[in-house]
Order: C-alpha cells, then structure tokens, then sequence
C-alpha cells in the first residue's frame, strides 16, 4: 500500500471543491425548510390532502406523518407517528411510502446539482410512493 | 428575520458536517485508486449495474449513497463528472437510482424501531431503484 502526499493533496482538493458545490444547494435549501416550517404551509397542505388517505387505506390523520416526511425529513415523520394512534397497518404503509419519498425540499435540488432534471426526479419518486402505497392499503387493509 | 438566520446557522452547519465527511472520503477515494483497490470493487460490485448501463466507475458512488446517503453519493457523482469519469447520461441513471435507494441503513432503522417489517422497507425500494433506472437507461 502507498500513500503519497500527492494523493492527499488531491482528495483533499476534490473534496474542497465537492463540499463548496454542495454548500451552494444546501444553504438555500435550510433556508426554504426553516421558512416552509414556519410558514403554517404544512398544515394547510396536510389539511387539503387528508380526505384522499383512504385511498391508501390510511386515516386523515396519517397525512400529517406522509407530509412531514415528503418535505422535511424521516425523522419529522418518525416523531408524527410517535404523536398518534396509528394501526400497525397504517405505520407501515406510511414508512414504505415514505422509503421512496421524502426530504424532497432538500434532496430534489441535490439530485439536481448531480445532473438529474428536478421534475422528473419529483414525479419518479412521489409516482413510486403513491404506487407502493396504494397496494399495500389494498393488501394490508 | 430569525427564521431566516436559524435557517442560514442551520444549513451552514450542514456543510461543516458535509465537508468532515467528504473530504476524508475523497482522500481514501485517491488512496484507492492509486492503490488499485478501487478498481478491483468496482470490477466485481459492477454486475447487477451493468444491465441499466452503468460503468465500473459509477459504481462507487452508488455504493457510497447506498450506505451513507444520497448527499454523499451525489457529492462523488459531482466529482466524476467533473472529472470525466462518469457521462452526463450515466450520471441520470445513477441519479435516478439513488434518488430511490440510498441512506438504506439509516431511513430502515428509522422505520424498523417503529414496528415496519424489515422486508418492506428495503425490497421495494431496491427492485423499483434497478427498474426505474432501467427504463432511464433505455430511454
């Protein structure tokens, strides 16, 4: 095995480089997320969606858990299901569903910054959660 | 106004985080090439990659946001590129797969502790990951 200083001056450049492109996409992005939560957004959107859950054989109140992980985090999420009473059927539809989706304010303008269009990234992965979800409300519930 | 400072702390915070991680990575990245270990990996981790026309050389990444996260292995799709390692239409392929299935470690256990069942978690995650990528490899 070989270590040269060359090679560490060449990582530590390459990193450097790659922490500085991502720092330009996740600053602003903190910046939208703090606002969004501060903004009541979420509740208005949990609001307007929740009538629809049943579609995927989940409570009105489960929307709160979809909608915290899709544009926040899975751990925001993790906390709305700890909130609630849910079924054990309803957690795990919410967690697969959220496996394909979520931090989307976060990781849509990262998957851009790695060369993949934001639209279709969005659609690919909200089409897979709304997919999977639906068979499994059908086969769970 | 604060909302906008704490969003600002917040995210600098995240690049600090970022940096401490992808730095080191990029020095064992070189270390591995110039060793050859990479090459190796990537030769015999390349099989199931190769069908959605991914080359030996994205295949790091893949395994990197597999494990760690989509930040990270988006970090080194970023880096190939530059570099030329990887095409702009391989870096779709590998994009979209990893916008599916990443962080497979950490997103399961989140999910695990509240009762999910293992198998649902990371099944259908990898199968429509290799099929999505598939049919943008094709397109």
């Amino acid at each position: 095995m070989q270590i040269t200083a060359n090679m560490i001056q060449r990582g530590a450049k390459a990193g450097l480089e790659t922490t500085w492109e991502l720092a330009k996409v996740v600053v602003p992005t903190a910046v939208v997320v703090a606002l969004f939560k501060a903004s009541g957004l979420l509740e208005s959107i949990t609001a307007l969606f929740a009538p629809y859950l049943s579609w995927f054989g989940l409570s009105g109140d489960a929307a709160v858990v979809l909608f915290s992980g899709y544009f926040i985090n899975l751990y925001a999420a993790a906390g709305s299901i700890m909130a609630l009473t849910l079924s054990w059927q309803e957690i795990t539809i919410c967690a697969v569903m959220l496996t394909f989706c979520h931090s989307l304010l976060v990781e849509l303008p990262i998957s851009k910054k790695a060369g993949s269009p934001l639209s279709y990234i969005f659609f690919i992965r909200l089409g897979c959660s709304l997919a999977v979800g639906w068979l499994l409300g059908v086969v769970l519930s | 106004m604060t909302v906008l400072w704490e969003g600002f702390v917040q995210g600098v915070r995240g690049v600090i985080t970022i940096g401490l991680i992808v730095v080191p990575l990029m020095i064992v990245l070189e270390i591995a090439q110039g060793n050859g270990w990479l090459q190796k990996l990537n030769h015999y981790a390349a099989k199931p990659f190769r069908r959605i026309g991914v080359g030996e050389e994205g295949v790091f990444p893949l395994v990197v946001a597999m494990l760690f996260g989509l930040t990270y292995g988006s970090g080194l799709i970023i880096n190939h590129v530059r570099t030329g390692q990887v095409s702009a239409r391989e870096a779709k392929v590998i994009g979209t797969f990893m916008a599916i299935a990443h962080a497979l470690v950490e997103d399961t256990i989140i999910f695990l502790v509240l009762g999910a069942p293992l198998l649902l978690l990371l099944v259908p995650r990898l199968v429509l990951a290799f099929a999505m990528s598939y049919i943008v490899s094709k397109r």
